[in-house]
């Protein structure tokens, strides 16, 4: 399995989900994924055995200098702190991927140049890059409703469910 | 703060003048910035939609 290049930060959001899974490993295909230090605790308080079983794959780090631009527009999209520390971090880095599940965050990272996606994105990729098999991906999205904190409204999950049962493994 | 350079219709511009000097508002900064700001709350579900579509492409499809 190969490994891929931008600099991955994740939000609170994607990895929680995935634990909530059980498939934060998905994560591991990145190499490296950065998880901002606000991030790390809020974590932390709502699964705080995720990132005990990720080792040296997730990075705890915090940015070293605010971006203007990041700080200008937290008011505007309401960005919470591990948001505003992980797109501070996406500034700092250049060529970066931001996991969020968040609206604003991705508002900001679009606004801002920065690629973002969040845990569906990565479920699905997961068939794309042979971590998982398309029945296993399905399952997973099947069971996000009863096993996740993650707000999808029912329709349009059925037809991420459709689109993905389409495609050819 | 980061200045934007837009264009738009004249009109519009002087009715948030318009706005402006009634005091509904301090200025047109202000106004634009709280425009914005209920456009992004009105349309949140449909943007969030949107940026599960984007995902699923991208699961499928993206090079990352």
């Amino acid at each position: 399995m190969g490994k891929t290049e931008p600099v991955v930060i994740a939000d609170a959001g994607p990895v929680i989900h995935l634990d909530e899974l059980g498939c934060i490993e998905l994560l591991a295909d990145f190499g490296t994924v950065i998880i901002p230090e606000t991030v790390w605790q809020e974590v932390e308080r709502h699964r705080p055995m995720a990132l005990k079983s990720a080792n040296d794959w997730l990075v705890r780090q915090s940015p070293k200098q605010h971006s203007v631009v990041v700080s200008a527009l937290t008011p505007l999209y309401s960005l919470h702190a591990g948001e505003q520390e992980a797109l501070h971090l996406c500034s700092e880095f250049g060529n970066c991927l931001l996991l969020t599940d968040d609206t604003a965050a991705r508002l900001a990272a679009k606004s801002l140049g920065i690629a973002a996606h969040g845990t569906l994105g990565l479920l699905i990729r997961a068939i794309r890059r042979q971590c998982l098999s398309k029945a296993e991906v399905l399952a997973l999205l099947h069971a996000i409703p009863n096993q996740t904190t993650l707000h999808v409204r029912p329709t349009l999950l059925r037809e991420v469910i459709l689109e993905v049962e389409k495609h050819a493994e | 703060m980061t200045t934007l350079q837009t264009q738009i219709p004249d009109q519009l511009l002087q009715q948030a003048q318009y706005l402006v000097q009634q005091g509904w508002v301090a200025n047109i900064d202000e106004l634009i910035a709280e425009s914005m700001r209920r456009y992004l709350e009105s349309h949140r579900e449909a943007m969030t939609e949107q940026f599960i579509r984007e995902d699923v492409e991208w699961g499928l499809h993206g090079q990352d």
